[in-house]
Formats: C-alpha cells, sequence, structure tokens
C-alpha cells in the first residue's frame, strides 16, 4: 500500500518541523573551560599570597583572570541566538561574580579582609551559583559541586588557617578542575554526536 | 465525518515552516543563522522573512553592533499561536489520511 502524494507532503512538513527544532537547539556553547581557567586563576591567588604578597595575589589575580576570560570568550564569539535558558545561566554567574568582587573589594578596603571570612564568602557564593545552575540544568554532578563548596564554607567557619587551606584548595580541585575538564569532555561529546547526526 | 481543517497557508510554505520552527526555539535569531541553519539564499530568504513580517507573525529588529549592521528576528505570539494551530492542523490531516 503507497501513501498518497498530499500524504507524503504532509508528512515531510512534519519531519521539517522536528528537524529544524532540533537544529535550533543544537548549540556550540562550552563553559568547561571557565570552570578550569578560575581554578587555575584560584590556585595561582593562594601560591602567590603564600609568598607573601596577599594585598596584591587577590585582587590582581581575579581582574586578570576576568580579563582574561573576556578575552577569550569574545574570541569564541559565534552566531548561537540567545535562549531564555542560556540568559538564565549567564545572570546566575554574573550576579555570582559582581557581588563577590564587590564585597571582597568593600572589604579588602575596609582593612576587615580575613582568610577564614574569605573562604566562607567564596564557598557561600559558588555553592548558590552552582545550585541555581544545577537546578536550572538538572544536573547533579553539578549540584555535588554545590554541596562541596557549601561544605568549604562551614568548614572556613570552624577549622584551623591550615584546615581551611586543605579544604579550600581540595574543593577548587574537585569543583573547578576536575570538573571543568568533565564539562569539556562532555560538551565535546555532544557536539561530536550532533555532527554525527547533522 | 467531522470537517478536516484546513492548512495556513503563510506557515505551510516550506522555507517559512522551517524559519517559525527554528524561531519557536530561540528568543531571537540573527539572519545570518537563519540562513546558514536553512541553507537558502539571501534573496530568498529575506523574501520570505518578510511575508511572515507582514503576516504578524515575525518581528524585526535592526541594529549596529561594533559598527556592524545587524538583523534580528522573533517569533510573534501570532506566529507562536499560527504554528501551534499548523501542527494541530497537520496532525489531524494525517491521523485522517491514515484513518481514511
Amino acid at each position: 500500500m503507497h501513501a498518497n502524494p498530499e500524504e507524503l507532503e504532509l508528512k515531510d512538513r512534519l519531519n521539517l518541523i522536528e528537524s529544524m527544532i532540533a537544529e535550533g537547539r543544537r548549540k556550540t556553547e562550552s563553559w568547561g573551560w571557565t570552570f578550569v581557567l578560575w581554578g587555575v586563576a584560584y590556585y595561582v591567588a593562594i601560591a602567590w599570597a603564600s609568598l607573601g604578597h596577599s594585598n596584591l595575589a587577590w585582587p590582581v589575580t581575579m581582574i586578570a583572570a576576568s580579563i582574561l576570560m573576556g578575552i577569550l570568550i569574545s574570541l569564541r564569539a559565534h552566531k548561537d541566538p540567545e535562549t531564555t535558558l542560556g540568559r538564565a545561566m549567564a545572570a546566575i554567574w554574573i550576579a555570582m561574580g559582581v557581588s563577590l568582587f564587590t564585597i571582597l573589594f568593600a572589604l579588602s578596603l575596609s582593612g576587615r579582609f580575613e582568610f577564614h571570612v574569605f573562604v566562607a564568602i567564596v564557598g557561600a557564593f559558588l555553592g548558590c551559583a552552582n545550585a541555581g545552575s544545577s537546578i536550572i540544568l538538572k544536573w547533579k554532578m553539578q549540584f555535588a559541586c554545590a554541596v562541596v563548596w557549601w561544605a568549604c564554607a562551614v568548614a572556613a567557619c570552624f577549622g584551623s588557617e591550615n584546615q581551611v587551606t586543605g579544604v579550600f584548595l581540595v574543593a577548587i580541585f574537585f569543583c573547578q578542575i576536575v570538573f571543568g575538564i568533565y564539562g569539556m569532555m562532555r560538551e565535546a561529546r555532544k557536539q561530536r554526536q550532533d555532527a554525527a547526526h547533522a | 465525518m467531522p470537517d478536516l481543517p484546513e492548512l495556513n497557508p503563510v506557515v505551510h510554505g516550506k522555507l517559512r515552516l522551517a524559519l517559525l520552527s527554528l524561531l519557536s526555539t530561540v528568543e531571537e535569531a540573527e539572519f545570518t543563522w537563519l540562513r546558514s541553519k536553512t541553507g537558502s539564499t539571501d534573496g530568498n530568504l529575506g523574501a520570505q522573512l518578510l511575508k511572515l513580517e507582514e503576516a504578524g507573525y515575525v518581528a524585526v529588529e535592526k541594529k549596529f553592533v561594533q559598527r556592524k549592521p545587524q538583523t534580528l528576528y522573533r517569533m510573534t505570539e501570532a506566529g507562536r499561536g499560527a504554528l501551534t494551530e499548523y501542527v494541530q492542523a497537520l496532525k489531524q490531516l494525517l491521523g485522517g489520511a491514515m484513518t481514511g
């Protein structure tokens, strides 16, 4: 039994809608590298501060990392259109970055900057941003990172300086470096799958 | 036998249908992105987008970004409604064709 031409045309239209919706949702974005970049920046700042330049280490490294990220994003600029999901994600991370920078800058200006407070604030803010992002993306692995950051923030309230430093280094390693590399691998696999289906 | 629905001729055009489907997935899209996704020529794409704009299914915004002209297209509520109705009508017709 053969379908008539009109029926074939209707099916063709339905297939066209499905394929165009899939095409529109295909993204070339990759954000795993930003986690790695910031993880490395934190390590550089910690190492620099441990050499006795704590006043300069954090602000200079953070500003340098922000500028570097801005340059890399502009170099990687693509023509993917804006989506509500993309804007929601950007909103979370931009809001976190601005809040973190503002409060840490104010603390250092006031002379009330203290390592435990610093780690507690960074842990709480990164926990908040990772949790928000993971809930939107329904990504359990990122929520696990949020829990690690919250644990780090709590530990900063109770631990000694050495203990807090250790916890902070471990949190950076797992939630920035390892998670970032995992994210990059996931994105690369997704792009290969999309290319295969194209 | 129930009356079969008619398909909206503005939406039914192959390229216009592709454009509305693409625009339904994003907030707004550049002309160049739509061209790359549909593989259409500039002239044909511009003409079909104009028809969609005249029907009120697509809104256009022209602006300059870093001194370069940029044309952004956004699906309107009317466009979203028209696409939804079209898909429903299509499914109804296909259902009718399969049982008929």
